[in-house]
């Protein structure tokens, strides 16, 4: 006879927000160790100052463990995360322009550039259309592009996305929309052109 | 999430798992390349969207373990100063509006608070190295003492459930039940103290100069009267230490410990010395017990062989029922628990008609044998 017990599991962020809620310090630890890198990175994309970026990190994990009472217990974690990462970065860039007395007065500015997967590419028109998108994808508007990271890199909703960016559900979709619409726009004109060139090559 | 059949835009397979999958990992488990072979216009579509995939990718910077580990410990560094602030700045305001006569409170408090500040002051420079004695008597609850005078390590169970095991030439100080909303120990030498969870309460060890607070752990304390140092070794869990506030009012010497970290107070200076690594250091790593070298983890063992560990980790003996039990194997982790919630354990996994008697060092298990 065989009996199994207390074997660890893959817990869920949301049953792990959970305990966290009730103060068990494990289930604050998992979940800081989940998602603390690519917190970073998204806030690196705000902020060239990885340092304070990682303080910032740092901070939204402090305040949530303190009010730790106060929090909801219907958040998506991951979006609930990025979202605080991104007001809390936003605050100190504002803090930061009073003191310096900077003229910009534009928020935050996603500076993230999408890069290629150069190993999953092995023919050379492939490469071109796939260089050529890269770059219409990267010369976006800062919005338009954050929105596309946050919803094919950062697998999140569109409710989800309009929460991150504190906007509503409407302007998050339009944020999306227009993106891609110009971008199709634009790649549609240029596989013509491509494909114009190719014709003269031959 | 519709059926892919109805696909007509690049961002409704940008949007799908199992496309995403299959174009960056080569993971087709949802048949997407036969998918896309049916139909001429389909692959068309397929492959515009595979193109737009290649072209965004996302660069996998992620940080080394050791980075976030360091991270991880600077935030609850940070946690634990914020919640000192918040203690020192709520509670005084909220007690003061509560109460209109605090004018002559604050005259007597402020006297008080000065003949305290003095008190330090001079014991502190008196003697800076704090004994046990002392620690005891600023405790004013019934406490039972246990001195090892023996030269084997001895086994303390206390009325939490926690377990410490003593080392010889070593005392322990405790109440007999543990009331209120902390549990305070007062320790002399050595102990390996394996603490039951209870978030509510807290649990102290004052030991010479330093105080350990715990909720649920397993750790070393190492605190002999007649040694240069005290050390705090960490094997599960996180533990916090600062100095005693008998001997510095600086209460922002607060030390976080992850397992295998350690921290030495140096007596002559007052110092706190950090050691991130304990395999690292020659004299740590030298005084390992018994108990902090044997593992836990037990896949599909004898129990017989997990009483054993037990009986050498803790240095008591086991009475069971051999026969009964000779077929009877588990896997269990039990390396976060004190002696008698492994014993609880072990018991509950046997199964109901299965029980532990404990008298000193000796352990009695009952049972019929296992389910």
């Amino acid at each position: 006879m065989k009996k199994q017990l207390l074997h660890t599991e893959i817990l869920e962020d949301s049953t792990l927000w959970n305990s966290l809620k009730e103060g068990n310090e494990n289930a604050f630890s998992i979940l800081f160790k989940r998602h603390y890198s690519h917190l970073v990175r998204y806030g690196n994309s705000f902020l060239p100052f990885p340092e304070k970026v990682q303080d910032c990190v740092q901070d939204v994990f402090t305040d949530i463990w303190i009010y730790r009472d106060k929090l909801s217990d219907k958040v998506v974690v991951k979006a609930y995360l990025l979202a605080c990462v991104r007001k809390r970065i936003t605050r100190s860039q504002e803090r930061d322009r009073i003191f310096r007395l900077s003229t910009s007065i534009d928020t935050v500015e996603f500076l993230f550039d999408f890069s290629i997967e150069h190993n999953l590419i092995s023919d050379e028109t492939t490469a071109s259309k796939v260089s050529h998108l890269n770059h219409l994808i990267n010369d976006l508007p800062s919005r338009q592009k954050e929105a596309l990271y946050l919803r094919y890199s950062q697998e999140l909703t569109v409710d989800q996305i309009a929460d991150t960016l504190d906007i509503n559900y409407q302007s998050a979709n339009n944020l999306l929309h227009r993106a891609l619409l110009s971008l199709r726009k634009e790649w549609k004109g240029n596989i013509f052109l491509i494909l114009v060139l190719f014709s003269f090559a031959f | 999430m519709q059926h892919r059949n109805n696909y007509t835009e690049i961002e409704h397979f940008l949007a799908d798992e199992s496309f995403r999958l299959w174009v960056c990992f080569k993971d087709d488990q949802q048949e997407w390349e036969e998918w896309t072979l049916e139909n001429s216009s389909r692959a068309k579509l397929v492959e515009e969207a595979r193109l737009w995939l290649l072209a965004m990718k996302v660069p996998a910077d992620k940080l080394a373990a050791d980075d976030v580990q360091h991270a991880l410990e600077a935030t609850w560094e940070k946690i634990e100063r914020a919640e000192e602030n918040k203690k020192d700045t709520e509670k005084p305001v909220l007690k003061l509006l509560r109460k209109k006569w605090f004018n002559g409170v604050a005259a007597v408090l402020i006297l008080s608070l000065l003949s305290g500040w003095l008190y330090n002051q001079s014991t502190s420079s008196e003697n800076s190295a704090l004994s046990y004695s002392e620690l005891i008597n600023e405790n004013e609850e019934g406490l039972v003492e246990q001195t090892n005078n023996s030269d084997k390590p001895q086994i303390i169970t206390l009325s939490d459930g926690s377990s410490v095991l003593l080392q010889p030439n070593s005392k322990l100080s405790y109440p007999k039940i543990f009331v209120g909303n902390e549990r305070k120990v007062y320790l002399s030498g050595e102990g390996f103290f394996e603490i039951s969870k209870d978030p509510k309460k807290p649990f102290f060890v004052f030991a010479n100069e330093i105080v350990t607070k715990v909720v649920g752990t397993s750790f070393k304390i190492k605190a002999y009267a007649n040694q240069p140092n005290v050390e705090v070794v960490v094997r599960t869990g996180k533990v916090k230490v600062r100095s005693n506030e008998l001997i510095s009012n600086t209460k922002d010497e607060l030390i976080v410990l992850l397992p295998n970290q350690a921290l030495r107070f140096v007596r002559k200076n007052l110092s706190f010395n950090k050691i991130t690594d304990i395999t690292q250091d020659e004299s740590l790593s030298r005084s390992t017990s018994n108990i902090e070298q044997l593992g836990f983890e037990f896949t599909d063992i004898p129990v017989a062989q997990i009483f054993k560990t037990i009986e050498q980790a803790y240095l008591v003996k086991i009475d069971f029922p051999q026969t009964k039990l000779k077929d009877c194997y588990l896997t269990t982790s039990l390396s976060d628990q004190p002696l008698p919630e492994k014993l609880k354990i072990i018991c509950k996994s046997l199964g109901n008609n299965t029980s532990y008697e404990m008298n000193g060092n000796q352990i009695i298990i009952i049972s019929d044998g296992c389910n």
